[in-house]
């Protein structure tokens, strides 16, 4: 066979060494590698190679790095090594040195897709997004990759461009239409628009391909919540519930779907484990928050919104709900200061000044609640030019009730808004609503569970000065509708981890 | 037999039933001492009696003991030993005249030896590759002892560099060696050519003028050094040569040599190379973003397994048709052909022990081993013509007989909603107690409320007394201080009577230095004895951490422990910039004594 025995043939056994290895036999494999390094004193490059990307698989970044290198030494004309010591440099968090060497590799392998990609993933880190466009549009040109949109799209969602994101997306998609990540990806990011009849045309795609895509259920699920079909969200949801138990989004949708059954002690004890997997998490407090004013248990309900204010102190409605606890509580001066806040913060949502005038008016101040009147006013012209949102019926009752009562004359034009078809997509001078996907042409989510709040406070029968606290006999409203809007939220939320 | 392996679930159990509907277990040896990649199996009429046998290139147990097993039915007919590894092992007729008994061709190293009749007939080597022409006048001139061997190094190191012809491994072990070495070294070979030899790292075979079953076929041959060869079947020449970007690991040829030719070659790179009859570079490249794992031609759908745990669907031009993923890792992959139903399905075997049939997309069948399966072949043996032979991780072989009245159906595997959906929700429970501080809140909610903000109004004021007088006394491990912004805690080590009493004092502030502290002591007297009760601190760098060790030995007898303060104070100053209080552990020494 050979003339010189003591000469073996360096590469003899890089076939088996590479059958081992891509059958994930690793403890084979090291065997053969050994054998191989013994036989031949180090000399034998691919067994290197091997045993390096073997360490860098169980972790060992720097050793396989210097394996790497060594390899790189012994043939310095491939391309591959390089690319490979780029790699683990990467993995150790070195971008501005792999990249260094990628574009030494870019040098000996100028039409690598893999290259140039790598070098966009690098630039990612750097936040340099331009050069990162240019390198994944390059690593494109030469090769489509589905994780190379992946990334490129990525980087679009950085830079806050959903709508450019999107476009790269329907590309990948397009490009290959079987990939549920991509998918799941394109129907979030129309979820996050509100355009719901895409969204879950794509999202169903994905579940079409893989019945047990964890983000496709959850997002799916939530908007089937939207509507009202929460038999068929918690079906979904025990697929979830099997493959990753541990998700605090999982069980928020799934106590909301409680929620929306009216199964209160159900709903608390999911959202309860949804709070205890993911305590800094202020929707599920928020949601946790709502059910206890629900259940009337406020000394709870304010800790919980309490709790959710430290984590989200810019949001109007948090405010509005913990000074409906505080009301709740008799602690009339805090309760104010609370309506103060979330006056000063929401923009848009006349259910807030509204409760605020009620409370003002039950406790005498008319000038104050008149005040308030006004500003909800306004912000419901508002809203009534800019989109076709229905009013809750009991906001409005309740509204036109404290009109009388307050004797502003003229009651306000509640008329329900002829629902045109076309302006089902928000338009953008709604810019606070915006941050809530609607459903489709039910009213704001929010606002009714609010109402329903704020209905405990109700004067009765209009008959103005009465102050004291009527305790309702039981929860007359439903409110469904919030359920919506945070489990779309929740599930906004998985997306972006 | 084997379909009855542990299986948990009712869904699994009711779909290994109908496997084993599908076929029958012929014979099962789990110490059937069989390591082998289903490249080496092959199933081939080896002496013409119309019985077919199993040729197995087996590898031996860690890949030491290489024989060539012949098996008839369950048993061993003849083993032979092999100088080297088999890299792959295919039948094949390499002559036109009756009888026509297929010959054997094991490919291991750089030959490839044939049989016939199961007698070595012929063995074919490798040609030699072309040395580097500097590297060879380099050794031409050391052999005439016209260059000394620091220049030698120096040259051939400058050739490693640049150079596309790679170094020979005379070459690459010279340079490897200490100056000493080198005189000994260059005697020993100089008068030796240099050679590079490469080696064979998969074959198959290909019809060469006619399609029939039983016409003649060449070899074609992967070697490491990134070349496609193919040999003559009767004169063993080589009648074409590709080349390929990458090192081949898999081949899946189809068609005549004389007449046109597609052949993919799955290559370590993890890219898949499409040839044809007139090309001599790849025609088009399929990409893959994991590296195959298996290559089979179906029709004219490549399917390749990836390490991405899928199976993916490729046309002959390169473009991806479908995917579908695997429950775990695949192992192996072979091509299951039932001509009597002209059916040509992919088997996969699977890390799981679990062998998936699938057609295109459609998952005809699931066999469930009871090892992972790491060789695959189907194929005539024996007499019968639907037989799957299988090899386990373990050395085990399973062979397994296709019913004849089988017929594999689309969505014979899973379908439906995930078995999941049906299990319920493990909502938590809530209990009688729960509900009972519930109504209690509905009820008392307030005064509940009111307590709750008293109290905490209360430990907020507390704890701001205790901060100011900790503040005040300088109690705090961490001074406050503006000027010496310190931190310091201490670690006592041992067991007693003697503990060894670590300080670790910082610096905090961002670039000052701080000179002239000094540390001190506080403790019972009758308790405790230190070397120094009293000294000063060296200058603390900012950011650094300085431990501080002495010794402290413990004085009483009777297990008791107590508190040492430790002080931090300025030079001229008496109130300390911070202190600890160190509760010292009882000491076990003098206890056990």
């Amino acid at each position: 066979m050979c003339n010189t025995p003591e000469f073996p043939i360096l590469e003899k056994q890089n076939w088996l060494i590479h059958l081992h290895y891509i059958r994930k036999d690793y403890e084979a494999c090291k065997a053969v590698i050994k054998e191989q390094l013994q036989e031949t004193q180090g000399l034998c490059e691919y067994a290197i190679y091997v045993q390096a990307l073997i360490f860098r698989l169980e972790g060992n970044i720097q050793e396989s790095l210097e394996l790497f290198q060594t390899c790189a030494i012994l043939s310095p004309q491939c391309a591959d090594n390089l690319k490979q010591v780029a790699r683990s440099l990467f993995l150790l968090g070195k971008h501005k040195a792999a990249i260094e060497v990628y574009n030494e590799a870019a040098k000996l392998n100028q039409k690598d897709w893999e290259i140039c990609h790598n070098l966009g993933v690098c630039y990612i880190y750097l936040k340099q997004f331009n050069k990162a466009q240019d390198q994944l549009h390059n690593a494109l040109h030469l090769n489509r990759h589905d994780l190379t949109y992946i990334m490129l799209g990525k980087i679009h969602l950085l830079e806050g461009n959903l709508d450019k994101a999107i476009e790269i997306y329907k590309k990948a998609v397009e490009f290959s239409p079987e990939n549920t990540e991509l998918l799941t990806t394109l129907g979030l990011l129309y979820l996050q628009l509100g355009i719901y009849q895409k969204a879950f045309e794509h999202l169903g795609n994905a579940l079409t391909y893989d019945p047990t895509n964890y983000k496709a259920i959850l997002a799916a699920g939530s908007m089937m919540q939207t509507h009202g079909d929460f038999d068929v969200a918690l079906t979904k949801y025990r697929v979830v519930a099997s493959a990753v138990p541990e998700s605090p989004p999982l069980w928020n949708n799934i106590g909301m779907c409680f929620f929306g059954k009216k199964k209160y002690v159900a709903a608390i004890s999911c959202l309860k484990r949804a709070n205890y997997l993911a305590p800094f998490d202020w929707k599920i407090l928020y949601n946790l928050g709502l059910v206890h004013l629900t259940m009337q248990q406020y000394a709870s309900a304010f800790h919980f919104l309490s709790a959710a204010i430290n984590f989200q102190p810019k949001m109007g409605e948090l405010y509005m709900l913990l000074a409906v606890a505080l009301t709740n509580l008799e602690d009339t001066e805090n309760a104010k200061r609370a309506y103060a806040e979330a006056v000063r913060l929401d923009k848009c949502n006349p259910l807030v000044n509204l409760n605020y005038a009620v409370l003002l008016y039950n406790q005498g101040e008319k000038r104050g609640a008149l005040a308030q009147y006004q500003e909800m006013e306004k912000k419901v012209n508002l809203l009534k030019d800019s989109s076709s949102l229905e009013f809750d019926s009991e906001m409005v009752e309740m509204a036109q009730k404290l009109g009388a009562a307050l004797q502003v004359g003229e009651a306000l034009v509640w008329t329900k808004p002829v629902k045109d078809p076309k302006s089902k997509h928000r338009s953008t001078s709604a810019s606070k609503a915006a941050n809530f996907p609607q459903p489709l042409g039910s009213n704001q989510a929010l606002g009714q569970a609010m109402s329903s709040a704020a209905a405990y406070r109700k004067p009765p029968s209009g008959a103005g000065g009465t102050s004291q606290l009527t305790k309702p006999p039981s929860l007359p409203l439903e409110p469904e509708p919030t359920v919506e809007a945070h489990p779309t939220e929740a599930s906004a939320q998985i997306r972006e981890k | 037999m084997a379909a009855a392996s542990p299986s948990d679930s009712d869904g699994s159990r009711a779909e290994s039933r109908e496997a084993s509907s599908k076929w029958l277990d012929a014979h099962y040896d789990p110490v059937a001492n069989i390591h082998t990649f289903s490249a080496c199996l092959a199933l081939a009429d080896l002496h013409g009696d119309g019985e077919y046998k199993l040729v197995v290139g087996d590898l031996g147990p860690g890949g030491r003991q290489p024989h060539l097993k012949v098996l008839k039915g369950p048993t061993v007919l003849t083993e032979s030993p092999l100088p080297a590894l088999p890299a792959a092992a295919v039948t094949f007729l390499m002559e036109q005249h009756e009888p026509r008994t297929p010959a054997l061709a094991l490919a291991s190293g750089p030959c490839v030896y044939v049989y016939k009749n199961l007698r070595p007939y012929f063995k074919f080597t490798l040609p030699q590759l072309p040395p580097n022409s500097l590297e060879q006048d380099l050794w031409n001139q050391a052999k005439q002892d016209q260059i000394d061997h620091l220049t030698l190094k120096e040259m051939l190191e400058g050739i490693r560099e640049k150079a596309e012809v790679p170094l020979s491994v005379q070459s690459l072990r010279f340079l490897q060696l200490e100056l000493s070495e080198m005189e000994a070294f260059v005697n020993q070979h100089k008068s030796k050519s240099i050679k590079r030899q490469t080696v064979i790292t998969t074959m198959t075979t290909l019809k060469k003028n006619l399609a029939d079953e039983d016409a003649m076929s060449c070899l074609v041959l992967g070697t490491e050094n990134k070349e496609l060869l193919v040999l003559d079947p009767e004169a063993f020449t080589i009648l074409a040569k590709m080349s390929l970007p990458g090192v081949p690991v898999f081949l899946e040829v189809s068609g005549q040599f004389d007449v046109e030719f597609r052949l993919a070659a799955a290559c370590r790179n993890g890219n898949i190379y499409i040839l044809r009859r007139d090309s001599r570079r790849p025609k088009y490249c399929i990409e893959l973003s994991a590296q195959p794992v298996g290559l089979v031609r179906v029709h004219k759908v490549l399917v390749v397994g990836s390490t991405e745990d899928s199976l993916h669907g490729f046309t002959h031009k390169g473009k991806r048709l479908w995917t579908v993923p695997m429950p775990a890792a695949i192992l192996t992959m072979n091509l299951l052909e039932q001509r009597s139903r002209g059916l040509q399905a992919v088997m996969a075997g699977l890390a799981n022990g679990e062998v998936r049939i699938y057609h295109d997309k459609a998952l005809l069948n699931v066999i469930r081993a009871p090892d992972a399966v790491t060789s695959l072949c189907f194929g005539r043996y024996g007499r019968e013509d639907n037989t799957l032979v299988m090899t386990t991780r373990g050395g085990g072989l399973m062979i397994k007989i296709l019913k004849r009245t089988a017929v594999f159906v689309e969505g014979g595997g899973e379908v439906g909603p995930p078995p999941a959906q049906a299990t319920k929700l493990n909502v938590p429970r809530k209990t009688r107690l729960y509900v009972d501080q519930t109504l209690r809140e509905r009820e008392a909610g307030t005064a509940m409320h009111r307590t709750f903000q008293t109290d905490l109004y209360l430990l907020r004021l507390r704890a701001a007394r205790a901060y100011v007088q900790a503040l005040e006394s300088s109690l705090s491990p961490v001074s406050a201080t503006a000027r010496e912004p310190l931190k310091l805690h201490a670690v006592v080590q041992g067991l007693g009577p003697t503990f060894k009493l670590t300080l670790h004092l910082q610096n905090t502030s961002t670039a000052r230095p701080i000179l002239g502290l000094l540390v001190c002591f506080l403790y019972n007297e009758v308790l405790y004895a230190l070397p120094r009760a009293f000294f000063k601190v060296p200058l603390l760098v900012p950011g650094l951490d300085y431990p501080l060790e002495t010794f402290v030995e413990s004085l009483s007898d009777k297990g008791i422990s107590d508190i040492i303060k430790v002080l931090v104070l300025r030079e001229g100053q008496s109130a300390p910039l911070l202190s600890a209080h160190i509760n010292m552990p009882v000491s076990e020494g003098l206890a056990a004594a």
